[in-house]
C-alpha cells in the first residue's frame, strides 16, 4: 500500500513537473532580479516573445493529436509568409485579402504533405523530412532568393503596388494583437481537441489506430481534417512572423521548428493528459520563453541558452517518459 | 424477459489448408451461461468469430429467433446484438482516452448529430453502463492507460452491454486474472445474467471454472462439436478433457536412445516476464530433451524468454554445470552458451532480409572474422556445411531467408545457433506453422543436438509431439508449473488435465 501511495505521488509531481518549473523559474527570477524581472513590461515581452512559438507549437500539437508528424510546418510556414507579404506589396491586395490568400497558398501546399503521407503511405516523419527541401526550394524560387520588403522589386524585377506597410499590417506582429491571437489559437484549438467529438477521434486514433478504425472512425479523413487544420495554423504562424519583422526574410520560419515542438513535448504530460495537447503546448511555450528571458536578464551570453533550453526539454521528457511508460 | 435464440446450422469455415470448422450446429438462448471448450486448434475461436461477424466467409447459416441473418460484419452482429470481448484487451482499446469514451467510443461515432462532446451526458452514459456490471471502483475520468488488466476487461464488457446486447462472446477472460479478480467477474456475470436479457459465452481453457460458473457446455475438437450438455453435479473436468482428445492419434516419430548424463542446466525459483512467470524451478541433464507443456497463455514463451534474458527477472537463479550465471540481457545468455530459437522465427528468430549465409553465421559472426572483418570464405564454407546437414531447401546460399518455405526458415533458425555451439538449445514452438515432412527433419535435428551431449528445452502446446521426443516433461498453467512427468510413463490425458490447472501433489 505504502509503494502504491508514493508511486501515486511520484506520478503526480511528474505531471506537474513542467508547471512546478515554471513556478519555480518566476520565483528564482524575482528573488535574483526584483523588478527588472517581475514587472507588467518584461511579462508583456515573454508573452511576446513565446507568440510566435506557441503557434507553430499548436500547429504541431493537431498533427501530433492523431499520431501524426510534420518536420516540414515551418518551411511551410516560411513559404505562406512570402505569399502573405507578396499579396500585400507586390499586388496590392489589402490585409484581409492577403491573409485569406495566404491561408489557401498553405492549404493548397499541404495537399502534398498529405498526397505522401494518405496516398503514397510514406511514414509521416520521411514523407515531411523531404519536404522541407522542396517547400525551401519552391519558396525560394518564388521570391527569387532575396527577401519580400518595402523597397524590393519582385522577383520578376517589376515595380511593387505598394511602397509601404500600413500601421494595420505592422500591429499585427506586436503587442497586444499578436498576444490577442496567439491566445486565440490556444483557445480554438483546445475547444476543438477537447470538446469536440472530431477532436476525441484524433486522439481516439493516436491513442490506438486499430481500435479507432474497428469503432467506424474514418481515420483517413480525420488525419487529413487534423493536416488542414494544421495547415490553417501554420499559416498564421507564416502572418505573424512577417508582420512581426516587417517582411518576409528568406526562411525566415524555419528555425521555429525545434522549439515549437519541445513545447509541444514539455506540454505533453501537463496536468497528467498524457497526449499532446493545447493548454500543454501554452505551458511549454512559456516555460521556454520565460526561461530565456529571465536567463537573458540574469547576463548569460545568449549563445549559452540553446544548452539550456535543450536540459529543461530534456528533463521534461524524462518526467513525461517516466510517469507513462511504466509498464 | 423473452428468451432470444441463437443458432448455426451446418456452419462450416474453411481457411487454406484447414477445414477450421466442419458442419457446426450450435444452440444458446439468453439467460444461459455457456462454456466452449476444446484444445488448442479445435475452432472455438473460429466459430465465436463467425458468430460475432469477423469471418465473413463461413457457409450455412446463422439463425436468431430461426430467422436466418447473414453476420458478415462485426457491425451487423453488434447491431443485432451479439457483442463479443477478445482476450487481448489492448487491442480495442485507446489508452490515452478516459474510461466514459473507451465505453462510448462505438456509439459517439455512430451517432453523427453535432460537434460538440456532451461531456456530461457521456459519463452518465457510462457510469450507467458499469452500473449495470455493479462495477464501483472504476472512475469513468481516469485514463484507461491507469487501469489493471481486470479493470480494463471490465471497460469492454461495459462497452459491449452498453450497445444493444443479448449475446455476449468473451474469450478466455479469466486467463489473465487473478483469484479475487475472476471471483469479481464471475458475480458480475451472474448478475448480469439475472438482470438482463443476456446469453453469455465463455472460451475458456480452466474447466475448474467452467463446471462453477456454466450452465452448460459444449466440447469442440478438430472443428467440430462433439458434445453438448448441461452442467450437472455429475460433470467431472476429467470427462470434460476425455472429451476434448477424443482418440489421440500418435504422431510416429521414434525417439532416439541417448545416453542421459549429469545435470548440466537448473533453473531455481526464477519468476519474472511482468509476473507472467511464477517461482520456476526445473533441471536439465546432458544429453536430454525436456518438455515445457501447457496450453496457450500458460507462460511457456515467457519462461524461455526469461532464461535468455529478454524479459525482466524479479526473482531466482539459473546454473549452467553448477555455476550460478547473470544474465540480464539476451547478449549474455549467447556468451553463457544458451540458445533460443522463439516462437516467432519471422520477426524473431532469422533476418529474413538476409542471405542463408549470413543468417547462419549470425550468431558468432566473431568466429568468421579476423580483427573484425568478415572472412566470406570462411561465411560461404559454414553455409555449405549446414545447408547440407539441416537439409536446408534452398536454391543457393545467397538466397534471402524470406523466400524460403516456414520450415526451412526454421532449420535457418536452429542452424545459426548450431554454428554457434551452444550447451543449452531451448526451442519454443519449433513446429508452429511447419509441414510433417519438416517437421520430422527438425525432430531429428533436435534428437542430433541431445547426442552430441547439450541439453534441449522444448516448449509447444502440442502435446503427441512432446510425448515422442522428450524424456521428461514440466506441465505449466498460469506461470507456474503444475506437474513433472516422466514421458515414458505419462499419456496426453495426463498433461492436460495439468494443463487446466490441477497441480500435481509435489507441486502443490
Amino acid at each position: 500500500m505504502e509503494t502504491v501511495k508514493t508511486n501515486h505521488a511520484a506520478k503526480m509531481l511528474l505531471n506537474w513537473a513542467a508547471v512546478i518549473t515554471l513556478v519555480l523559474c518566476f520565483v528564482i527570477f524575482t528573488l535574483a532580479k526584483g523588478s527588472l524581472f517581475m514587472s507588467g513590461n518584461n511579462m508583456i515581452n515573454i508573452l511576446l516573445a513565446m507568440s510566435i512559438t506557441t503557434v507553430f507549437g499548436i500547429a504541431a500539437t493537431v498533427t501530433m493529436a492523431p499520431d501524426g508528424f510534420d518536420m516540414s510546418a515551418c518551411t511551410l510556414a516560411s513559404c505562406s509568409a512570402y505569399a502573405f507579404v507578396s499579396s500585400y506589396l507586390w499586388f496590392g491586395f489589402n490585409l484581409v485579402v492577403s491573409i485569406l490568400i495566404t491561408i489557401v497558398v498553405t492549404i493548397i501546399m499541404y495537399q502534398l504533405t498529405m498526397f505522401l503521407i494518405l496516398v503514397c503511405k510514406i511514414p509521416d516523419m520521411l514523407a515531411t523530412c523531404a519536404l522541407m527541401f522542396v517547400h525551401q526550394g519552391l519558396g525560394q524560387w518564388y521570391i527569387g532568393g532575396g527577401a519580400v520588403s518595402t523597397g524590393m522589386k519582385t522577383s520578376w524585377g517589376a515595380d511593387p503596388q505598394r511602397v509601404e506597410l500600413s500601421e494595420a499590417f505592422s500591429s499585427l506582429g506586436r503587442a497586444p494583437y499578436i498576444i490577442i491571437i496567439m491566445l486565440a489559437c490556444v483557445l480554438i484549438a483546445w475547444i476543438f481537441l477537447d470538446f469536440t467529438k472530431h477532436g476525441r477521434f484524433l486522439y481516439a486514433m493516436g491513442g490506438n489506430k486499430q481500435a479507432a478504425k474497428l469503432s467506424g472512425i474514418n481515420v483517413k479523413k480525420y488525419r487529413y481534417i487534423a493536416g488542414m487544420i494544421t495547415a490553417v495554423f501554420i499559416a498564421i504562424g507564416g502572418i505573424l512572423v512577417s508582420s512581426r519583422g516587417s517582411s518576409a526574410q528568406v526562411m525566415c520560419c524555419d528555425n521555429y521548428l525545434m522549439q515549437s515542438l519541445a513545447a509541444v513535448f514539455v506540454g505533453r504530460s501537463v496536468g497528467g493528459a498524457e497526449k499532446p495537447n493545447a493548454l500543454g503546448t501554452l505551458v511549454g511555450s512559456l516555460l521556454v520563453s520565460t526561461l530565456e528571458n529571465g536567463l537573458t536578464i540574469c547576463a548569460v551570453p545568449y549563445y549559452v541558452l540553446p544548452a539550456v533550453k535543450g536540459a529543461v526539454l530534456g528533463l521534461a521528457l524524462i518526467a513525461a517518459y517516466a510517469s507513462s511508460k511504466e509498464n | 424477459m423473452e428468451k432470444i435464440t441463437l443458432s448455426t446450422k451446418d456452419v462450416s469455415m474453411a481457411f487454406p489448408g484447414v477445414l477450421a470448422l466442419n458442419k457446426v450446429n450450435f444452440e444458446i438462448s439468453t439467460g444461459e451461461i455457456h462454456a466452449i471448450v476444446g484444445a488448442n486448434g479445435a475452432g472455438k475461436s473460429t466459430l465465436m468469430n463467425v458468430l460475432a461477424g469477423s469471418n465473413p466467409g463461413y457457409t450455412g447459416e446463422v439463425l436468431l429467433n430461426g430467422e436466418p441473418i447473414e453476420v458478415r460484419t462485426p457491425n451487423f452482429a453488434k447491431k443485432h446484438g451479439i457483442q463479443i470481448v477478445y482476450q487481448e484487451v489492448d487491442t480495442a482499446l485507446v489508452p490515452s482516452l478516459s474510461v466514459a469514451e473507451n465505453i462510448m467510443l462505438n456509439d459517439l461515432v455512430m451517432n453523427t448529430k453535432g460537434s460538440f462532446m456532451k461531456w456530461g451526458a457521456l459519463r452518465k452514459a457510462a457510469q450507467e453502463a458499469l452500473a449495470k456490471l455493479h462495477i464501483t471502483n472504476i472512475n469513468v475520468r481516469t485514463l484507461v492507460q491507469n487501469l489493471t488488466l481486470a479493470q480494463k476487461q471490465m471497460v469492454l464488457i461495459a462497452r459491449a452491454i452498453q450497445a444493444k446486447c443479448n449475446f455476449l462472446i468473451l474469450d478466455e477472460p479469466t486467463a489473465p486474472l487473478s483469484d479475487t479478480e475472476t471471483e469479481e467477474l464471475f458475480a458480475m456475470v451472474n448478475k448480469l445474467r439475472e438482470t438482463q436479457n443476456i446469453a453469455i459465452m465463455f472460451i475458456s481453457h480452466r474447466l475448474h471454472e467452467v463446471l462453477r460458473i456454466c450452465d452448460s457446455y459444449t466440447v469442440m475438437r478438430n472443428g467440430e462439436i462433439v458434445h453438448s450438455a448441461p452442467v450437472t453435479k455429475e460433470t467431472t473436468t476429467k470427462e470434460i478433457v476425455d472429451k476434448m482428445l477424443g482418440r489421440s492419434f500418435e504422431e510416429n516419430f521414434p525417439k532416439e536412445i541417448v545416453p542421459i548424463g549429469d545435470k548440466l542446466f537448473e533453473v531455481k525459483n526464477l519468476s519474472g516476464a511482468y509476473g507472467k512467470v511464477n517461482d520456476v524451478s526445473f533441471y536439465v541433464k546432458k544429453g536430454e530433451i525436456v518438455g515445457i507443456a501447457g496450453l496457450v497463455g500458460a507462460g511457456k514463451s515467457e519462461l524461455c524468454k526469461t532464461i535468455f534474458g529478454s524479459y525482466k527477472k524479479t526473482g531466482g537463479a539459473i546454473y549452467l554445470n553448477g555455476k550460478k550465471l547473470n544474465i540480464n540481457n539476451p547478449s549474455q545468455a549467447v556468451k553463457n552458451r544458451i540458445a533460443l530459437v522463439p516462437e516467432e522465427r519471422r520477426k524473431e528468430g532469422v533476418l529474413v532480409q538476409e542471405t542463408v549465409a549470413f543468417n547462419l553465421s549470425a550468431a558468432c559472426l566473431s568466429k568468421f572474422c579476423t580483427m573484425s572483418f568478415v572472412r566470406k570464405g570462411k561465411v560461404s564454407e559454414n553455409a555449405n556445411r549446414f545447408i547440407d546437414d539441416l537439409g536446408i531447401k534452398t536454391p543457393s546460399q545467397k538466397q534471402l531467408v524470406r523466400n524460403l518455405s516456414g520450415g526451412n526458415q526454421q532449420k535457418v533458425a536452429v542452424g545459426k545457433w548450431l554454428a554457434a555451439d551452444c550447451d543449452i538449445y531451448i526451442f519454443d514452438e519449433p513446429t508452429k506453422g511447419v509441414d510433417v515432412g519438416a517437421k520430422q527433419d527438425i525432430f531429428h535435428l533436435i534428437n542430433d543436438i541431445a547426442k552430441a551431449g547439450n541439453g534441449v528445452i522444448y516448449a509447444s502446446c502440442e502435446n503427441n509431439e512432446l510425448l515422442s521426443i522428450t524424456d521428461r516433461i514440466y506441465v505449466m498453467f498460469g506461470g507456474e508449473i503444475m506437474a513433472e512427468l516422466v514421458t515414458a510413463d505419462t499419456n496426453e490425458d495426463e498433461i492436460m488435465n495439468y494443463s487446466v490447472g490441477t497441480r500435481a501433489e509435489k507441486h502443490a
